[in-house]
């Protein structure tokens, strides 16, 4: 072989080894990779057990907690965080509240409400914090609403809890309710999707 | 006698001539990157200790009657311990100091102008840090679990889960599940010990190499030197690591007077996670975002198809910080040089720059102003306008001093 061609066979032959060096190195890179991809989560697939009618409602916190809730437990302007019995799971926490019959307008969906019993989702659908009941003055508002805590936002207790204040996207889904036997009862399932919706919807 | 035996076979006579003689130049403002790195020292060193007694868990155990999660109770039996609470507030407290050096250390670099050619890559380098910095913030933030985590912890998964298509699978992959599912804490915890400080030491590393190999730029008044390539200064042994270890004294010394007088994370104030939320605000570095979030009304969505929209929390918690961490990541690029720059250039060499930079921190500021609105009882459309009027009026009075003062 001529002085030449040894050098050009010397080029190619470190061509191919860089090329087969760069294949051995992503091949090496991406099966360290690809198990990530296998990994599971480890909470199992938990869908929310749907509130029926005739579900009664219990403390959900307190020194009350877990006892049924009486028609005659709540004075107008007082509020609790509520459960549907036996089916105590965080997106089914209810905010239950009382206020005068004549006191609700649209779009609260008046057959909803029972006796001036109220009750709406109480996880914030802007990030699923809890909510809260403030009866009184708070901030700039003097009326009783419904208040996260997280980013402030205020929903109107008497008008669908549709947003005051603050940066929640949606009202808080409402809550049939019913009255049976002096406790009281759900009447259906939430009237929408409870807190915020992956992807943004 | 040691000396001279090891001397022998590993040659340290060059080491030291090489190293040890190293010149470093003085200025107070060089202190801020060593105070972040001693503070990252430290968090090391006392996140060893917390790890002996921190156990990741949030299953709920019985204690005395009352159900609390174990993760929970282990940092109650830390705080039992003589000395569990105040290395626990040190720990906490040299987060806070990391950051806020960080955040020195990159006005420092801003302010002189040393983020120009050839210092592009170190700047990238320093946005990666501090990113870093900041997902270990949040992630030690959750560990306690206690009712604070949990609640800062959630928002954030929802913020994740909030993007649209993707980011169900991305939070149920960052967080285990459903935060807070059964496997949430071990993986924050995997987060916070392991895979963050892992990727810290390298990019400090990174940093450090690139800084060694670039040399440090130098103050004005050392412009000539600077630019024969020469560097005035006091060498690294013994002036420069005697002025070290008095920064590194110094900042544990301060560190534990913080733990010792202002509690942070005080978990038995706060109680376990309850279903009722409590007021929570995340960490200072993070109340700008917090304040952007509640600056985005609820109805800015941006519809992308029937399954799917841009939501307000997504502009607020992903997008609108994501492009201003950008904008910052690119301002080395703003400039075109053809010399390299190795002296601190004048502010007023750049009067836009320093001026958006005056804005960036007014609105840094007003942003977490915003985060106290309702506390301070602000109307949220006030806060509107000011976040976007303060900071042009800043960038105006600053441009307006630049350009007086030159001039004269
Ligand atoms: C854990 C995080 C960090 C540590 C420990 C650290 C430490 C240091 C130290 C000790 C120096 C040399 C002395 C000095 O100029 O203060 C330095 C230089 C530098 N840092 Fe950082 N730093 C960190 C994060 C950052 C960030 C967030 C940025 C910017 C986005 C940044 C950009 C730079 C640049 C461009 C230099 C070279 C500047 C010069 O030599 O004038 N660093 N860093
Ligand atoms: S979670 Fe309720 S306002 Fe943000």
């Amino acid at each position: 072989m001529s002085e030449r061609k040894i050098k050009d066979f010397n080029k190619t032959r470190r061509k191919i080894l860089k090329g087969m060096l760069g294949i051995a190195g992503v091949g090496a890179l991406g099966s360290m990779i690809v198990p990530f991809g296998t990994i599971k989560s480890v909470s199992g697939k938990k869908v929310r057990q749907k509130i029926t009618k005739g579900d009664k409602l219990v403390y959900a916190v307190g020194p009350n907690a877990g006892k049924e809730i009486k028609a005659s437990n709540l004075s107008i302007g007082k509020g609790t965080l509520a459960f549907p019995k036996g089916k105590e799971e965080h997106n089914n926490l209810i905010l239950l509240f009382r206020a005068k019959e004549n006191e609700f307008g649209k779009p609260t969906k008046i057959n909803f409400t029972n006796k001036g019993f109220c009750a709406y989702s109480a996880i914030c659908t802007h990030m699923g914090c809890t909510v809260e009941w403030y009866p009184e003055k708070q901030f700039s508002f003097d009326f009783p609403h419904i208040f996260c805590p997280c980013h402030q936002s205020v929903f109107d207790v008497f008008h669908g809890a549709k947003v005051l204040a603050g940066p929640a996207p949606r009202p808080l889904p409402q809550l049939p309710l019913m009255i049976s036997d002096g406790v009281i009862a759900a009447a259906g399932d939430f009237d929408g999707p409870i807190g915020p919706q992956p992807g943004g919807k | 006698m040691v000396y001279g035996w090891l001397n022998e076979r590993l040659d340290l006579d060059r080491f030291k001539k090489k190293y040890l003689t190293k010149v470093f130049p003085v200025h107070s403002t060089y202190f801020f990157g060593e105070i972040a790195l001693f503070s990252f020292v430290i968090l090391a060193l006392t996140g060893i200790y917390l790890l002996f007694s921190y156990t990741p868990s949030s299953r709920l155990i019985d204690v005395g009657g009352k159900k609390i999660p174990v993760a929970y109770h282990s940092i109650l039996l830390i705080n039992s311990q003589p000395l569990g609470v105040i290395i626990r507030y040190v720990h906490h407290w040299a987060a806070h100091i990391m950051i806020a050096a960080l955040i020195l250390h990159m006005m420092r670099v801003y302010f002189s102008g040393t983020f120009k050619k050839p210092r592009e890559v170190n700047w990238l380098v320093g946005m990666v840090l501090f990113t870093l910095a900041i997902l270990a913030g949040f992630t030690g933030y959750s560990l306690p679990f206690d009712v604070l985590s949990s609640v800062a912890t959630g928002i954030g998964y929802q913020i994740a889960n909030s993007i649209p298509y993707v980011g169900s699978a991305i939070a149920k992959f960052f967080f285990a599940g459903k935060f807070p599912a059964p496997g949430s804490i071990p993986r924050l915890y995997m987060y916070h010990v392991v895979l963050i400080p892992l990727l810290l030491i390298a990019t400090i590393g990174l940093h450090m190499l690139i800084m060694v190999k670039q040399k440090h730029s130098q103050p004005y008044q050392n412009k000539d030197i600077a630019k024969s390539g020469k560097i005035l200064g006091i060498p690294l042994y013994p002036q420069q690591i005697s002025l070290m270890l008095f920064v590194f004294f110094f900042t544990l010394s301060v560190l534990f007077f913080l733990a010792s007088f202002l509690p942070v994370h005080n978990v038995e104030y706060f109680g376990p996670p309850t279903l009722q939320t409590p007021m929570v605000k995340p960490d200072w570095y993070l109340l700008w975002i917090y304040g952007i979030i509640k600056l985005i009304p609820g109805n800015w969505v941006i519809p992308l198809g029937s399954s799917a929209s841009i939501s307000p929390e997504v502009i607020g918690g992903i997008i609108l910080p994501g492009v201003i961490m950008t904008i910052i990541a690119l301002v080395p690029f703003m400039y075109k040089e053809k010399e390299p720059l190795n002296y601190w250039e004048p502010a007023s060499l750049r009067p836009v720059g320093t001026s958006a930079g005056v804005a960036f921190i007014v609105m840094f500021i007003a942003l977490s102003i915003t985060g106290y609105q309702a506390e301070l009882d602000i109307p949220i459309a006030a806060c509107r306008v000011y976040t976007i009027v303060l900071p042009i009026i800043a960038f105006f009075i600053t441009y307006l001093i630049i350009r007086k003062k030159r001039e004269v």
